[in-house]
């Protein structure tokens, strides 16, 4: 009962809370999406053996977003995060072709899981400023984006360290949560 | 998702030459900047490097560099191979800083992370410390083919870096020591909250984290044997635990609670450095005492090469109750 009150409630004074998961491999730019999202800054940064948590406000969306680490031992502690979850953004370094086997892999592994079955999903398609960097059509046939069943998603060319395409992206997060299926 | 295995892994014969090439003195500080105990590698340069050389070697584009972590990232034989072919820090320096002009002085382990930038970019991505005859003819270097070409795309990301230079702060960032994994075992005796029985199930919260079992429908003596698995961060506090009775209609009842501490299963298992050496043994106990909810002490062992705790603890703040866990400790190596 008290949830959906507050459901009622928020929404009718348009204020939601998300809680969104950015996950991809290592080295895909997770936290300088997330610190351009919250600070509108680049910062520099160093291997996230752990996590990064912060809180972004948007189209009257608090999200609190978690940036988990991507190193391969990393990536089972993914798990742990993955309760109440309702959008995961899941970023692919578009130029790192050797590697994109392994990221439509650890991708597909993530929407089996039980837990993130009503969780909507947001590829972005990142570092699409450098060279030989895969376009979204080639990222969503790369990831098998097709395959995807009965769950909302978008792909989004983005470059982090330019600002680019981030935004779009948490538009459609915003306006998917807003109608309903949040 | 990659198995619990894979990651935490057992040293396959990749891993162990990997580690033998990293145990060459050459290889005991950073290739870039000197810092000691680097951990990192750039696998197509064929260099070991500190975490903040790897930072920016990251920020260059696997184009550039590819970078993998010495411990935490699995690494195929051929990963392996080329490191090795190509022989280590010393080997690798002796190509790209063969001629270091004295304008230009290498880095130490403290320089700021502009002046670590712009010699990492001036040595690997524009080449600028080859010998002259290689610099001519570097595009025959399969490793460096692409770097000329690109240079001047990549210099426009790195004055996008610059232009914010002013405002780079290194953000906080919580760091994973290892995961527990919990197993709620079993209820005994649990606290009514209903006309007869309880619908009871277990949440444990560490920090911001919440994992609960899946409710029991009457049953005070509830069965879950459900594994659950946190996160521990480097500054950890006690899991909370906590039994509630689901309600559909009202807001759930508490049936009890109580403080996990987690630290004597971590510190023992610390101090023991890998339990697969060796054979079944106790290495470390939580006492039971008057300000915990232990029921009696709690041994922690060494059980098939797995620090294991089990516990069993009278649930506070309620009537009765009592329930029995099965920790684990599965620590992250760096």
């Amino acid at each position: 009962m008290g949830i959906v009150f507050t459901r009622l409630f928020s929404s009718v004074f348009g204020n939601k809370e998300a809680r969104i998961l950015v996950l991809g491999l290592d080295n895909a730019g997770k936290t300088t999406i997330l610190y351009r999202l919250q600070m509108g800054e680049v910062v520099s940064t160093i291997p996230t053996i752990g996590f990064n948590v912060e809180t972004v406000q948007y189209n009257n969306i608090k999200f609190q977003v978690w940036d988990l680490g991507g190193q391969t031992s990393i990536r089972p502690y993914w798990r742990c995060y993955f309760p109440n979850t309702q959008a995961v953004i899941y970023v692919v370094d578009s130029s790192d072709t050797d590697r994109i086997g392994v990221a439509k892999e650890e991708f597909h592994a993530i929407l089996e899981e039980e837990e993130l079955k009503g969780a909507m999903v947001l590829i972005f398609a990142n570092k699409q400023d450098l060279p030989g960097a895969l376009d979204d059509a080639a990222v969503t046939e790369a990831l098998e984006l097709h395959k995807i069943k009965s769950r909302q998603w978008a792909i989004f060319k983005t470059c982090a360290v330019k600002g680019e395409g981030l935004f779009e992206g948490l538009d459609w997060l915003s306006n998917t949560l807003k109608s309903g299926s949040g | 998702m990659s198995n619990y295995s894979a990651g935490l892994g057992k040293p396959g014969s990749g891993k162990r030459r990997l580690k033998d090439l990293l145990n060459q003195p050459d290889n005991r500080v950073c290739a870039d900047c000197g810092a000691s105990d680097p951990k990192w590698a750039s696998t197509n340069i064929g260099v070991f490097i500190c975490l903040k050389c790897c930072g920016v070697h990251r920020s260059l584009g696997t184009h550039i560099s590819k970078v993998l972590s010495v411990t935490l990232d699995e690494w195929s034989e051929e990963e392996v191979d080329s490191m090795i072919e190509i022989g280590g820090n010393a080997s690798a320096n002796s190509i790209y800083e063969a001629f270091v002009p004295d304008t230009c002085s290498k880095p130490g382990p403290d320089v700021s992370h502009d002046q670590r930038m712009r010699f990492i970019r001036a040595k690997y991505e524009l080449q600028e410390f080859l010998k002259p005859s290689l610099r001519i003819k570097s595009g025959k270097r399969s490793t460096k083919s692409s770097a000329f070409l690109t240079s001047s795309l990549s210099r426009k990301i790195m004055d996008s870096f610059k232009s914010n230079s002013s405002s780079q702060k290194m953000e906080g960032m919580v760091e994973f020591i290892g995961l527990l994994k919990v197993t709620v075992k079993k209820g005994t005796n649990l606290a009514i909250r209903d006309l007869m029985s309880s619908d009871p199930y277990v949440v444990l919260n560490l920090g911001k984290q919440k994992l609960q079992t899946t409710v029991v429908n009457s049953n005070l003596n509830p069965v879950w044997n459900q594994e659950l698995m946190l996160s521990v961060p480097e500054s950890y506090g006690p899991v909370k635990l906590q039994v509630y009775d689901y309600d559909t209609f009202s807001a759930d009842d508490i049936m009890g609670e109580a403080d996990i501490d987690i630290q004597p299963l971590i510190t023992s298992a610390m101090a023991f450095g890998d339990p697969e050496m060796f054979g079944d043994m106790q290495i470390g106990k939580w006492l039971k005492s008057h300000d915990n909810p232990l029921i009696d002490d709690s041994i922690i062992n060494i059980v098939d090469g797995k620090v294991k705790q089990e516990v069993q603890i009278k649930l506070q703040n309620v009537e009765c109750g009592e329930l029995e866990l099965e920790m684990e400790w599965l620590p992250l190596d760096q």
